[in-house]
């Protein structure tokens, strides 16, 4: 069983990478306009920084361009997921998914997994852009950045299995999927120096991700307490959005609404 | 020893949604399929064929029964129990129509854990028996229908399942496409030892490829039978019988009311008589009604009948036993 296991990752990780591909025109063109709105962004921030202490800029600049690189990898990351379990259930091949010996729940993980490997390649290219752009060198420490993105995008995994599973049984649900954006938004620009805004889906980990592209620290100096807090509160949202997920599932199957009906 | 493939026991389903009316779609229905049969479920639209499918794959919860495959309660063995069956579904793509035909064959066979390259042959050979091998590398949305759905085929029969559902092959596609494809699957069904179940609302479709017939209505299973036997069972009780002249109206009404399924059209000659008899004796009460009338038989013949015509008298029945039942 292991091994198939294996062979299960690679089939998935295949069709991701070929539909990567083919899908290449939607993903770049998506990247680059938010690239240009980052763009206006910074220019706007020149023009207000004539008027303010350089100091001023350098800070909220490089906070941007973090936050403009983990709010793309999770909107991505949590739309892909949801728009997935949909569309596939209204094209039909959701119901083939279900039909893997290995369970739909190792099919799913698999594709998360895949997904978010396969999303690092464009998005390090944007995140690139974006520091050659202002001239801002950010360090990329990917042994430390790796592991803090995983906990970061759980809370957004969450997001896209709980609104996800909701879109089976409740279709209109599928006008909320581009409201969950801008939440994320609101969490990555809230500073975690209020305590309440650590248990917000995404905050903690964006917090890190600073610590370690700024502060230049590696993920084993960074405070354990914070990282715990982020990995937990990934955890429980993550374990939400399941929860929500198998719910709908069982109601799904009560109803056949699985395939499109 | 234990040569069911499948098993379905008193399997019932009915869809309840909040303002609208329940839908009883399964109903209390039962039927062992043996090990490489080819067996197909026959009725009209809504009589159940999906669902009763998709209850057997797992992708619906049945309110009532149980179902086991290879002996293995379907429940407890899921999702392992997938390891042996396959289906196309109905209406539905089946298939990624930005991958090739040939990435699709890939990636559900891979989604069973087959991936090892001695599988390429026999991938390559249900290409072939499809005849996709032009197509072998186009996306499949740009395939025709017919193509598209001879893909989702080879993708379903790629996983090896020793049982294959196919839930109505044909619907949507050309007559033409429709014989080809009957043709290939009557092949395959000689060719691969396969357990088929093949729905349909085309009689014709179940006649070519299938050796036994169940046939539902209304949810519930009205004839479980082989396709020979139900034919020649019914060609024995139809007949068509020429009378030379008109008949009384006495006559007339004397058939109508003791044979509900009598036909009566005139012809040139006379009228021709169409009768489906359910008591093998009712010909000599027929015989005896039309002489002691002084009708004059020209000719009695056997009709040639074919599923269709089974199917509806199959349905005619139940109805007027429903009825009956009911007036009491
Ligand atoms: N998901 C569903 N929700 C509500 N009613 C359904 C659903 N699927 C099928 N039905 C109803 O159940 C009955 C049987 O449908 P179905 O199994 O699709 O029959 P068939 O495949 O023989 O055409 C029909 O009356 C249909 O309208
Ligand atoms: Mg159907």
């Amino acid at each position: 069983m292991n091994m198939r296991l294996g062979t299960l990752f690679r089939t998935v990780f295949r069709r991701e990478l070929t539909m990567m591909t083919r899908y290449a025109v939607n993903t770049v063109s998506s990247l680059v306009s938010i690239y240009i709105l980052f763009v206006l962004i910074f220019l706007g921030m020149q023009r207000l920084s004539s008027t303010m202490a350089g100091e001023f800029l350098n800070d909220t600049l490089e906070g941007t361009i973090i936050g403009f690189f983990v709010w793309t990898f999770t909107i991505f990351a949590y739309s892909d997921l949801s728009w997935s379990l949909t569309g596939e259930a209204q094209a039909g091949t959701l119901e083939q998914l279900y039909l893997s010996p290995f369970g739909f729940r190792r099919v799913c993980a698999c594709t998360v997994i895949s997904t978010f490997l396969l999303n690092l390649i464009p998005h390090t290219v944007f995140l690139v852009a974006m520091m050659a752009t202002t001239g801002h060198w950010l360090r990329l420490d990917v042994v430390s950045l790796l592991p803090l993105m995983a906990i970061t995008v759980m809370g957004a995994y969450g997001f896209g299995f709980a609104l996800g599973g909701l879109a089976l049984v409740y279709k209109r649900i599928q006008a909320l999927f581009q409201i969950v954006q801008f939440i994320f938004l609101a969490c990555l620009v809230v500073p975690t120096r209020i305590p309440w805004v650590r248990f917000l889906p995404l905050s903690m980990g964006n917090s890190l991700i600073y610590d370690v592209m700024v502060q230049e620290k590696r993920l084993w100096e960074l405070p354990p307490m914070s990282v715990l807090t982020a990995l937990g509160v990934g955890a429980v949202y993550l374990a939400i959005g399941l929860i929500v997920f198998s719910r709908c599932e069982c109601v799904a199957k009560q109803r056949g609404l699985l395939g499109h009906y | 020893m234990e040569e069911t493939a499948l098993e379905v026991e008193a399997m019932s389903k009915t869809y309840r949604e909040r303002g609208r009316q329940e839908v009883r779609a399964v109903d209390n229905v039962s039927f062992k399929v043996k090990q490489q049969e080819v067996v197909g479920l026959l009725g009209p639209n809504g009589a159940g064929k999906t669902t009763i499918i998709k209850c057997i794959l797992g992708l619906m919860q049945p309110d009532a029964g149980e179902i086991r495959v290879f002996g293995q309660d379907v429940t407890k063995h899921y999702p392992r129990v997938l390891e042996n069956m396959s289906a196309v579904l109905e209406g539905s793509r089946n298939l990624y129509w930005r991958l090739t035909a040939w990435e699709n064959v890939l990636f559900f066979a891979g989604l069973s854990g087959i991936s090892s390259r001695d599988t390429h042959d026999y991938f390559n050979y249900l290409i072939e028996l499809f005849s996709l091998e032009d197509k072998k590398n186009v996306e499949v949305r740009k395939l025709s229908q017919g193509m598209k759905q001879k893909a989702s085929i080879v993708c379903a029969l790629a996983r090896r399942t020793p049982l294959v559902f196919l839930d109505e092959p044909t619907l949507g596609l050309d007559v033409e496409t429709s014989l080809e494809l009957r043709q290939i699957l009557k092949q395959l069904a000689q060719q691969e030892h396969r357990t088929i179940v093949v729905s349909s609302h085309n009689m014709d479709v179940i006649q070519d490829i299938c050796q036994r017939v169940i046939i539902l209505s209304g949810g519930r299973i009205m004839v479980d039978d082989h396709v020979d036997h139900l034919i020649k069972l019914f060609e024995t009780r139809a007949y068509r019988i020429a009378l030379d002249g008109h008949p009384s109206s006495e006559l007339e009404e004397a058939l109508a009311a003791r044979f509900s399924s009598i036909n009566m059209a005139a012809q040139k000659y006379g009228v021709e008589i169409k009768i489906n008899l359910s008591d093998r004796d009712d010909i000599y009460l027929l015989m005896d009604m039309l002489r002691s009338h002084g009708a004059i038989i020209d000719e009695i013949s056997h009709e040639d009948i074919d599923l269709e015509r089974v199917f509806l008298e199959v349905v005619r029945r139940e109805r007027d036993e429903y009825a009956s039942g009911h007036s009491i």
